[in-house]
């Protein structure tokens, strides 16, 4: 049986490893709520950029811009979008099995140190890596944009595909792969859209009168290249919300766990403890009786 | 029959309303929405949207982007957008010529050409606030 002093040791271990548990999900609890807020304010943004780009894609009978032609895909390129610090839960353990599922031939680039750590350890072929600020704005974001396209214009990437957490809700995140470019099927990205951010609103009527566009195709590419820069920024921020909500569901069951391994060891000490002073009165009667 | 306007940027709706007519500032010179425009998609610059109703006139400063005409409805999405009657207009100045200092020092010290261009767009954006500043008064 441990003695009554390492048991003591232990509880005050326990207790100072609860309490910092405790204070990193206070504050991943209000990360999270400002993160679920700045990914919900994007929305309306992206909806009507997708449905400005819906309407212009109609008046093309056939649309010659590359971003808007599937290729014969030599390599896809992969953005994954994961966490810098660890300790929350399963999130990245997750992203990283739907990663296993993607044949050798892609390529990666990566958000986040752990995502850099893993496609490194696997010996997957990473052609960058970048690192984003807590709160990101839209101009952090425009480097990545800018190296993906880049790499889809020079054909190193015939692709460009985003895997990130999606927040479902508190207590739920799941990994998920997301196809942007091409844009070879622009009424179901449209329509995908919608159903991601459930919205109910329809877009506004269009009759089939013809828009007046100028310079088409610069429209065309400054469009595309401006909805893929929306999309990568609202999947970060979605992810975001997810890392934070994962790491304050996994703080909140260390802290719980902490408190009944307390409630435990108080026990153990308590019986310790008894045991002790029996033993000492059995002794001294013992003594007594003896004389 | 009014124009329902809506400006929509990445953090948030900026403007929401019907109104009689607005004046956008595109890569084609400034055109003037009014109801039953023909439907028309163009590229937004960096300037000051004047929009028109019950006799009211509010002038906002934007940033790039694009316009969407079509039927009754004109969606304006941009990068940012800003009321400045809200804003001091010390502070507007303070805040141009800084970005445009910014701008300069960039072009000398070989910035990439995506800084730049991020550096330009800024103190385009700041002197729209300032211009827009102006005509609101």
């Amino acid at each position: 049986m441990p003695n009554t002093r390492d048991i003591r040791i232990r509880i005050k271990g326990v207790k100072n490893t609860r309490q910092i548990t405790r204070a990193m999900q206070m504050v991943a609890t209000s990360k999270m709520k400002k993160a679920q807020d700045s990914a919900r304010s994007g929305r309306p943004y992206a909806m009507l950029l997708a449905d400005i780009i819906g309407t212009i894609a109609d008046e093309f009978e056939e649309v010659t811009q590359s971003y808007f032609i599937e290729r014969p895909v030599k390599h896809r390129g992969i953005l994954v979008v994961s966490t810098d610090k660890g300790l929350c839960g399963g999130l990245n353990g997750n992203l990283f099995r739907e990663l296993s599922k993607i044949d050798n031939s892609a390529k990666f680039v990566s958000i986040g140190k752990r995502a850099s750590q893993y496609l490194s350890r696997t010996r997957r072929d990473l052609l960058a890596d970048f690192s984003i600020p807590d709160k990101p704005t839209f101009a952090d974001i425009r480097n990545i944009v800018e190296f993906m396209l880049r790499s889809y214009d020079e054909g190193r990437i015939d692709t460009i595909e985003v895997v990130y957490t999606s927040f479902i809700n508190t207590l739920r995140q799941e990994p998920e792969l997301i196809r942007l470019f091409p844009l070879n099927d622009l009424d179901s990205m449209v329509e995908k859209l919608h159903s991601r951010f459930q919205s109910d609103s329809s877009p506004y009527p269009k009759d089939n009168r013809e828009i007046l566009i100028e310079n088409k195709d610069v429209v065309l590419a400054e469009l595309a290249s401006l909805y893929l820069k929306q999309e990568i920024f609202q999947l970060i921020l979605e992810s975001q919300a997810s890392e934070h909500s994962a790491r304050m569901v996994a703080m909140k069951s260390a802290t719980d766990n902490a408190g009944s391994l307390i409630d435990d060891l108080t026990l153990q000490y308590n019986r310790a403890r008894q045991a002790a002073i029996t033993q000492e009165i059995l002794e001294i009667s013992a003594a007594s009786f003896s004389q | 029959m009014p124009v329902i306007l809506e400006i929509v940027t990445p953090d948030s709706i900026a403007f929401s309303e019907e109104v009689e007519h607005v004046v956008v500032p595109t890569v084609n010179g400034k055109i003037d929405l009014l109801p039953k425009h023909i439907p028309i998609i163009d590229r937004v610059i960096a300037g000051d949207i004047k929009i028109k109703w019950n006799g009211e006139e509010k002038i906002l400063a934007i940033g790039s982007g694009f316009v969407e005409s079509y039927g009754n409805k004109v969606s304006i999405i941009v990068d940012q957008a800003v009321d400045v009657s809200n804003e001091d207009e010390l502070a507007i100045e303070e805040a141009t010529n800084r970005a445009k200092i910014a701008l300069e020092e960039g072009k000398k010290s070989n910035l990439d050409q995506s800084q730049i261009d991020l550096l330009e767009a800024a103190a385009r954006f700041e002197m729209a606030k300032k211009i827009a500043r102006k005509k609101s008064r």
